[in-house]
Order: structure tokens, then C-alpha cells, then sequence
């Protein structure tokens, strides 16, 4: 016999059947078209931005994301079931295309049929297959959000909607399977190949073909009605993610990673500066929230709402999305709320696991800026005299500027005013210029350097705060101020390399400094110093050592460097037990964000708990490379009692003591 | 209203001081430099009194050198109106009744209704400008105020006393005001009024003291002396120990 199946069987061939059948697909069609248009109205109430340049990398995103599925089957479970929804979804509108393609175009004009054979067979079992595994996937899906509920789901109208036009789809799809087999295959070795149909048709059997038949056509269109109204739904519900997510993965982000848009601020007629207003956004930020499928991966995994702070980066997002969509004219920071938008640490951990590739942290710096600049708002006192010592002295500390190089006169180390013939020079930030623990940190690393051989210098009372914990904090006019002081005093000794020992620099120097022609090679000490130590320059002795290790957030999710500190520690003689949260999934310290120049008045202490998960690996020392972090655990190990069973040190400190 | 502000540029006081050449007041070099704290209080109550009446005219008055303009760039940004500098490079070296005369000689004429100042300043804390501007113009002054109203041409104030206790004061203008730490907090300027202040008047004069005899004159600046403090030790508990020993054997004769 031949292996194939007759399509439109019982429904009917020719006109009476597809005209109907493509007159509700305009319908459905337009209706879809009908609901982009009017969204696509209110993005372009964003400022401009160009997201279509690079088009071959954002192509290839766009299918990793898409049809690998790959960010969204980064987090097992929820994520697992979704990608092989989506891949059985897929493999089902595949199928479909090609009944379509053979019926009504290859058959109907050439008399060509492709459905048939072994082709035919493995092309019915993987659409059976795909079926069963979509249902399944589905109802999984469904036990999870209407039985399990997980903390900080939420739960829409629209779920129910989808949940149950999904499972009617592919319900119906199977039943009319069943039915047409009924009647047409049992019996045949065709069934075989279709066995989740075979099974539907064996319990069918006894109704005889003329009930059969009438049960077909009916459930035949109302199948069709059902797909044809889920593509006319998609613009009006949740279901747009199916395009709106797909193309944000065509115009995410392309780096540098976590980069601020930098403010043109010598043009003087502009009279408002950061957002207030949803016409201040761009309209990438808009677009974000209509991307945005409420998974709340971002949410799980932000250090301010997991310590019961006022921000869920999900919720800025939706809020957004809410003002866009129906008040347009709401003030955007009265709607986000000021706590929620002083409490992020701008850590990236959000954007880094977001499927949808949203830009979550620009949009609360666009806020942030509009509160400062435009209202010289801040979340405290402490931080507005932070501020106004940085403009005065060139630190947030407060600390005199002329004694910022004092800590290196016993090491030799001179300031490039006075001898600027250097191997690197080190930018040595505000903490470890100032702060007696961080200085610690500063004399290690010198030592290190020059046990290696390598002439450093510094900028002594030269050197100003880089502007990142204020620019962070939305004083982009500081931040411009100190960046353009600082490249022009660099630029001016014609320095060859730059070396950090804070991230929060290094990231500064390496990427938003580029905005003021500063193209000097930057690097963090921690690869630095495993360079120096992978080629032989820098010999420290094995001594073991059992230890935790932090990965900072500007080191970690904004540049990617996990490996080189790790390699830096083991060969240092430590081992490193890790933290549950590590690499692109570590936990803030809570001082990133300009969060650092604020005190922490709202929920638990983020710096405790992070503690607390060094604590628990029961390793006695904590190693971080980050002054921010160090200040952070210091007083983490205070407050989380655990003092005498864990240590924080910084990486550099750990080898010098090996030397 | 016309209201003038006298501003002064102090070092930060976290700065490395230093004794000066001629060993009568700090050296200039290394110093970070700040508007004074008082005069601060000054500015913002006299920014928000315009925000409250609308029809008002701030002039920022400072004597100093050229770098001060940078202190009244300030002022300008957080709302007033005008700039006065008077250009005195040796304005470190004058007595209090040299400053208010420069202050009152440009101020007789202008009609001020409310002269606000700090109640001293950071670095010379004389604490005698302000009220020796009121004297020179014949009006009167209300010292290190608190709490500051105005309504209608009656001024509500709350002077600080000693130990704690307030004062409650009314007065009409012309009155000078000096501004006490308390009083408010100062506002951090936001970016278009830091544009618009670039674009401000700001006036530069030469000091006239109007022939006032100086009848001070600093004699000497030195640092207190430095007396035995307390030595506090850090470290674990061995170095300490290790420390500890040292300091005795060096200091004492107890171990030896």
C-alpha cells in the first residue's frame, strides 16, 4: 500500500472548503496585524536608537535564542519545559506548513505530493511525537503555575488564556487524528506510525463512520478556529512574546556589556535630562516591556528584592510597559517608586539571566539621572555629602586630596609628576588610595609588582575618582567632570598600560572612558598579576589554603572574567570551595550601583547574607578582588557573627604573603 | 525683594594645612577649597525665600582671589540671581571690620531688604562680619539663626542660645541674618541651573575698605602642640603581644 494520507478527507476538496478556510485566515491575519500596528505606535514614542546595525551577529543571536532556545534552557526546569514546548510547537507548525504547501499549492497547481512514503511515515510519527511531548511539557507547565505557584509568579488572566487555548489546539488536533483514523487506517500498517492517534481511535471504533465522520468536520473547523484565533490573540496577550522577544533578541544590547549611554551635555539646548516620563525612554525600553514574559528569573536572582527591598527589576519593566499602554501621561518615577529605583546595585545579574535580552539597569539610570540632575534628589543625605566631597576633594570619603599617593611613599612607588618613565601605571581608585583595609590591599599589590619586576607609578594627588559610583547614582555631570580631568591627566604622560585593583575602575577606564578617547590597554589586577605568574615573572610559593571566592559583579557578569582569578588562587596553593551562587550567577555584595556611597535602610542586609553563603561553604577565608566587596565583607563578618570562622581577603594579599 | 548673600571660600578641613611663608595664616598650596558651610544655610534660605515670594533679586556677594568665582559659580547654580566679586588677593590678612566695610560700602546704596551671611567662617571663625556689616549700615542683625519664616514683610526667626535653649525673634527688614548649621539643608544644584550660572552677572570690583584703620593684625598661626595621646594597637592578638613587648622596652624601664 502507499504510505500517505489524504488531506482534506471528509472536510471536502476545492472551494467550499478553502475559501472559508483562507477568508478566516485574512480575517485572523488582520486582526493580528491590526493589534502590532497600534503597539508598534507607542514604541516609536521612544527616543531613537539604532539597534539594526551588526545585522549578521543579531541574526545569529536571534536564532540562538529563538530556535536554540538557549537563554531561556539556562534555568533547568520551568526553562527545560518551555524550550521542548517550543521545539514541539515547532516541529508542529512545520508539519502544518507543509500539509498546506502539498495541499494547496504543490498538489493543487503541479499534481506534486511529497507526503508519502517513508518520508510520509516519519513525518506522522514526529508530528504525533511532538504532540504528545508539547501536552505533556504544557501540562507541567501547568502544575507549576496554578499547584506549585512559586514565590513571586504572576499570575494573569493571560495564562489561563494561553494554557487553555494551547491545550484545546493540540487536544483537537489529536482528537480529529483519532476520528480520521477511525475510519480510514485501523487495521493498517499506518497506524503504527501514529500512535498517540491509533490509541485515540482504538477507543473511537465503536461509534460507527457516520457519527465519526460528523464528529470530524465539526471538531476539523473548530480546530481551525482555534489556530487561527491563537495567531489573531497574539498581539493582545502574553502570547506576543512569540514575536516581541524573538526580536529583541535581533536588537539586544551588542555591548560593550552593561555600558551607560553616555549624555551629550555641551549641548545647551537640552533642558531635560534622564527620564521621567515615558517620551524620555528610548524605545528599546518600551519594546522591552511588551518583551518581557513575566518570568521572573531577573526577579529571583536581584539582591534588593531577595532582601525584601521595594525593587523587582520584572516590575520596573512591566511598569513601564503599564504607563505605555494605558496612562501615558503617568510620571515614570512616581510609578517605579524612588526606594525601588535607589536600590539597585546595577549588578547586572537580571539582565544577564533575562530570556528576552531587557536592559533593565539603564532604565533605572535613565530615572536615577532624571531625580538628580534635574531635582538634586538622592536616596540620603549621606549620599548627596558624598557627592559634594567628590567635587571638592575628588573622593567620596571626604579624605584631603593632597595625602591620596601617601600610602606608596614607603614603597618607592612615585607619583608620574615626578617620574613617569613606567612599565604600568596603577590607578589605585578612592578605597584603596584612602580606606586603611583597602590600602592593605594597595601595598600587596605593589609588592607583588615589583617582586615581578614591573615598574609601577601612580597618579598620586593627581588621580580623582574615576565616577562610577556616581554615575551609577545618575550624577552624570560629576561623572563626565572626573572622566575628562582623568584621561586628559593619563593622556598627558603617555602611559602605556593601566592596571586596576578595582573593578568598578577598571570597568570605567575600559569601557565608558572610551566615550572620552581613552584607548590605553586597561586591566584588572587579578589578570594582571596571573599573566605575571603564567609566564614565570612572578614566582609565589604553594602554600595550601582552603577559601571561597567572590566573584565581584563589574569583574563577573559586566566583563566576563571568572577563570583568571580562580587560576590566580590555585596557584597560590587554594583550594576554592564555591558558593552555591558563583560566577554569572553570584550574589552582590550590595555596594555596586553607587550603592556604596548609601546606607542600606530598607530589608535584610545584602552584605550578611552574602556572608552567610561564604560562611556556609565552611572555608575560613573569603577572597574577593574588589574594594568595594572587601569594605562589604568586612562588616558583612560582623554583622553575620562569623568573624573568627571566615576571613575576606583580597587575592593580592594572599600571594604577596607568598612570595 | 533685593537680598544680598555674603559668601566665603574656606579650604576643605580635611585638608593637609600647612603655616604660610610669612607664618601668619595657612599656606595655599594642597588645599581643596569649599564654600563655607554657614554661608551655605545662607544661600539655600535665601533661594527658598524667593521660591515663597516669586518677586525677589539674590546677589551673592565674596572677596577673595579669582578662585573664589568658582565658590560663587555655586551660589549662582543653587538660584541666585547675581554675582558680586571683589577681586582682594590679600583678603586672608584682613581684620573683620576690613571685610564688613567692603560689604557695607557696596550694600549702602542697594537698599537690601535681607542680607544673609554665615554666622562665622570655617577657617578665620571671627564670628564679627556679619553683625559688623548690620552696625555699618545701621540696621539691625539677629545672630546664629535656627528657624527662618517669612510672611508679609515680618520676619519669624529661631535664634541658637547656649546650651541648647532657643530664641524665638521677630523682625521686619532691612535686617542682616547669620545662618547657624540646623538651619536647613543646602540643595545640590541640578544640572540646567548649573548651565544657567555659567550665563549669569558676575561682577568683579576692587576692594574699598573705605578708609578703615586696621586695628589687628594676625601675629602668628602655629598648630597646637602636640601632647602624649593614646596609642591604639591593631593587629592579631600575638602581634599585639609582640607590640606590647616593644613598646615597653622602648618607652619604659619596666622590662629592662
Amino acid at each position: 500500500m502507499e504510505f500517505t494520507r489524504e488531506i482534506y478527507w471528509n472536510v471536502g476538496h476545492g472551494f467550499t472548503t478553502l475559501a472559508p478556510m483562507y477568508g478566516l485566515l485574512l480575517v485572523a491575519l488582520a486582526v493580528f496585524a491590526f493589534g502590532f500596528v497600534k503597539r508598534i505606535k507607542v514604541y516609536r514614542l521612544g527616543q531613537s536608537l539604532d539597534r539594526t546595525d551588526q545585522r549578521g551577529e543579531r541574526i545569529k543571536h536571534l536564532l540562538e535564542n529563538v530556535l536554540l532556545q538557549t537563554k531561556v534552557f539556562r534555568v533547568p526546569g520551568a526553562g527545560t519545559a518551555h524550550a521542548l514546548f517550543f521545539w514541539s510547537f515547532f516541529v508542529l507548525f512545520i508539519g502544518t506548513s507543509l500539509i498546506v504547501a502539498q495541499a494547496d499549492f504543490t498538489d493543487l497547481f503541479f499534481g506534486i505530493k511529497f507526503l508519502k512514503g517513508t518520508f510520509y511515515k516519519l513525518f506522522s510519527l514526529t508530528l504525533d511525537l511532538a504532540g504528545l511531548i508539547a501536552l505533556i511539557m504544557l501540562a507541567g507547565l501547568l502544575v507549576r503555575r496554578y499547584l506549585i505557584r512559586p514565590q513571586g509568579l504572576v499570575i494573569k488572566a493571560d495564562d489561563a488564556l494561553m494554557h487553555g487555548l494551547l491545550f484545546a489546539i493540540l487536544i483537537t488536533g489529536f482528537l480529529i487524528e483519532g476520528v480520521r483514523m477511525a475510519v480510514t487506517e485501523m487495521g493498517t500498517p499506518l497506524a503504527a506510525w501514529s500512535p498517540v492517534g491509533w490509541g485515540i481511535a482504538t477507543m473511537l471504533t465503536g461509534m460507527g463512520e457516520a457519527g465519526l465522520r460528523t464528529l470530524h468536520t465539526g471538531l476539523w473547523w473548530f480546530h481551525l478556529l482555534l489556530a487561527l484565533g491563537f495567531i489573531a490573540v497574539i498581539p493582545y496577550c502574553k502570547f506576543r512574546h512569540i514575536i516581541t522577544t524573538s526580536a529583541n533578541a535581533f536588537f539586544a544590547d551588542r555591548g560593550p556589556t552593561g555600558k551607560l549611554t553616555t549624555v551629550n551635555l555641551e549641548d545647551e539646548t537640552t533642558e531635560k535630562f534622564g527620564a521621567n516620563a515615558l517620551t524620555d525612554l528610548r524605545w528599546k525600553d518600551i519594546f522591552d516591556a511588551d518583551a518581557c514574559t513575566l518570568c521572573k528569573r531577573c526577579q529571583d536572582r536581584c539582591p534588593a528584592y531577595t532582601t525584601g527591598k521595594p525593587l523587582s527589576p520584572m516590575q520596573v519593566v512591566n511598569q513601564i510597559g503599564e504607563v505605555a499602554f494605558t496612562d501615558r501621561e503617568a510620571n515614570l518615577i512616581d510609578t517605579v517608586g524612588r526606594e525601588a529605583i535607589w536600590a539597585c546595585t546595577t549588578c547586572r545579574a537580571c539582565e544577564d539571566i533575562c530570556p528576552a535580552s531587557i536592559e533593565h539597569v539603564g532604565k533605572i539610570i535613565e530615572m536615577r539621572r532624571n531625580l538628580v540632575l534635574m531635582e538634586g534628589e538622592f536616596p540620603g543625605e549621606e549620599v548627596m555629602a558624598a557627592m559634594e566631597q567628590t567635587e571638592v576633594n575628588g573622593n567620596p570619603l571626604g579624605m584631603g586630596y593632597a595625602s591620596r599617593g601617601d600610602w606608596a611613599e614607603a614603597l618607592g612607588i612615585k607619583p608620574l609628576a615626578e617620574d613617569a618613565a613606567v612599565d604600568v601605571l596603577y590607578f589605585v581608585g578612592c578605597y584603596a588610595s584612602f580606606d586603611k583595609r583597602n590600602i592593605a590591599v594597595a601595598k600587596s599589590f605593589v609588592t607583588l609588582c615589583q617582586a615581578a619586576g614591573i615598574k609601577v607609578g601612580i597618579l598620586g594627588k593627581e588621580e580623582k575618582c574615576c565616577g562610577e559610583p556616581m554615575r551609577k547614582m545618575g550624577n552624570e555631570y560629576l561623572y563626565q567632570t572626573l572622566a575628562m580631568e582623568t584621561v586628559e591627566i593619563i593622556k598627558g604622560y603617555g602611559v602605556k598600560k593601566i592596571v586596576t585593583t578595582c573593578p568598578h575602575c577598571f570597568n570605567t577606564l575600559t569601557k565608558d572612558y572610551r566615550d572620552f578617547d581613552l584607548d590605553i590597554e586597561v586591566q584588572p589586577h587579578a589578570v594582571f598579576l596571573a599573566q605575571l605568574v603564567s609566564s614565570g615573572k612572578l614566582k609565589v610559593k604553594v602554600e595550601e589554603f582552603a577559601c571561597t571566592y567572590h566573584d565581584s559583579c563589574y569583574l563577573g557578569r559586566h566583563n566576563d572574567i571568572y577563570d583568571a582569578p580562580r587560576s590566580l588562587i590555585r596557584a597560590a596553593g587554594g583550594q576554592i570551595t564555591e558558593m552555591a551562587k558563583n560566577r554569572d550567577q553570584a550574589f552582590c555584595c550590595s555596594a555596586g550601583g553607587g550603592r556604596i556611597m548609601a546606607e542600606e535602610k530598607l530589608g535584610e542586609r545584602i552584605n550578611i547574607k552574602r556572608v552567610q553563603m561564604a560562611a556556609a561553604t565552611g572555608a575560613g577565608q573569603l577572597l574577593a578582588n574588589c574594594p568595594f566587596c572587601l569594605t562589604m565583607f568586612e562588616d558583612g563578618v560582623k554583622g553575620a557573627n562569623v568573624e573568627e570562622q571566615l576571613r575576606p581577603r583580597d587575592i593580592a594579599e594572599i600571594l604577596a604573603e607568598r612570595l | 525683594m533685593n537680598i544680598l548673600i555674603c559668601i566665603k571660600q574656606v579650604p576643605d578641613m580635611e585638608s593637609k594645612f600647612k603655616i604660610n611663608g610669612e607664618g601668619n595664616w595657612y599656606d595655599r598650596a594642597d588645599l581643596a577649597w569649599r564654600m563655607n558651610e554657614y554661608d551655605e544655610y545662607a544661600v539655600e534660605q535665601a533661594v527658598r525665600l524667593k521660591e515663597q515670594v516669586k518677586e525677589a533679586d539674590l546677589t551673592v556677594l565674596c572677596i577673595g582671589p579669582d578662585q573664589v568665582t568658582e565658590t560663587m559659580k555655586k551660589a549662582l547654580a543653587m538660584g541666585c540671581d547675581r554675582g558680586v566679586h571683589i577681586a582682594d588677593a590679600e583678603s586672608y590678612k584682613r581684620e573683620p571690620i576690613e571685610i564688613a566695610s567692603m560689604i557695607a560700602g557696596f550694600a549702602k546704596d542697594k537698599h537690601f531688604d535681607i542680607i544673609f551671611t554665615g554666622m562665622q567662617s570655617q577657617d578665620r571663625g571671627s564670628a564679627q562680619v556679619g553683625v559688623m556689616v548690620a552696625e555699618l549700615l545701621g540696621i539691625p542683625a539677629v545672630t546664629t539663626i535656627v528657624g527662618f519664616t517669612y510672611d508679609n514683610g515680618t520676619i519669624q526667626i529661631k535664634r541658637e542660645l547656649e546650651g541648647g535653649s532657643k530664641a524665638l525673634v521677630t523682625a521686619t527688614t532691612p535686617v542682616v541674618l547669620t545662618c547657624q548649621l540646623g538651619l536647613n539643608t543646602p540643595r545640590y544644584p541640578t544640572l540646567p541651573n548649573i548651565m544657567k550660572a555659567k550665563k549669569k552677572e558676575l561682577l568683579t570690583m576692587a576692594p574699598d575698605t573705605g578708609g578703615i584703620v586696621p586695628r589687628q593684625e594676625t601675629a602668628s598661626f602655629y598648630f597646637p602642640e602636640k601632647k602624649g595621646g593614646g596609642i591604639v594597637l591593631e593587629g592579631d592578638v600575638p602581634e599585639l603581644a609582640d607590640k606590647l613587648i616593644q613598646l615597653l622596652k622602648d618607652k619604659t624601664g619596666i622590662l629592662a
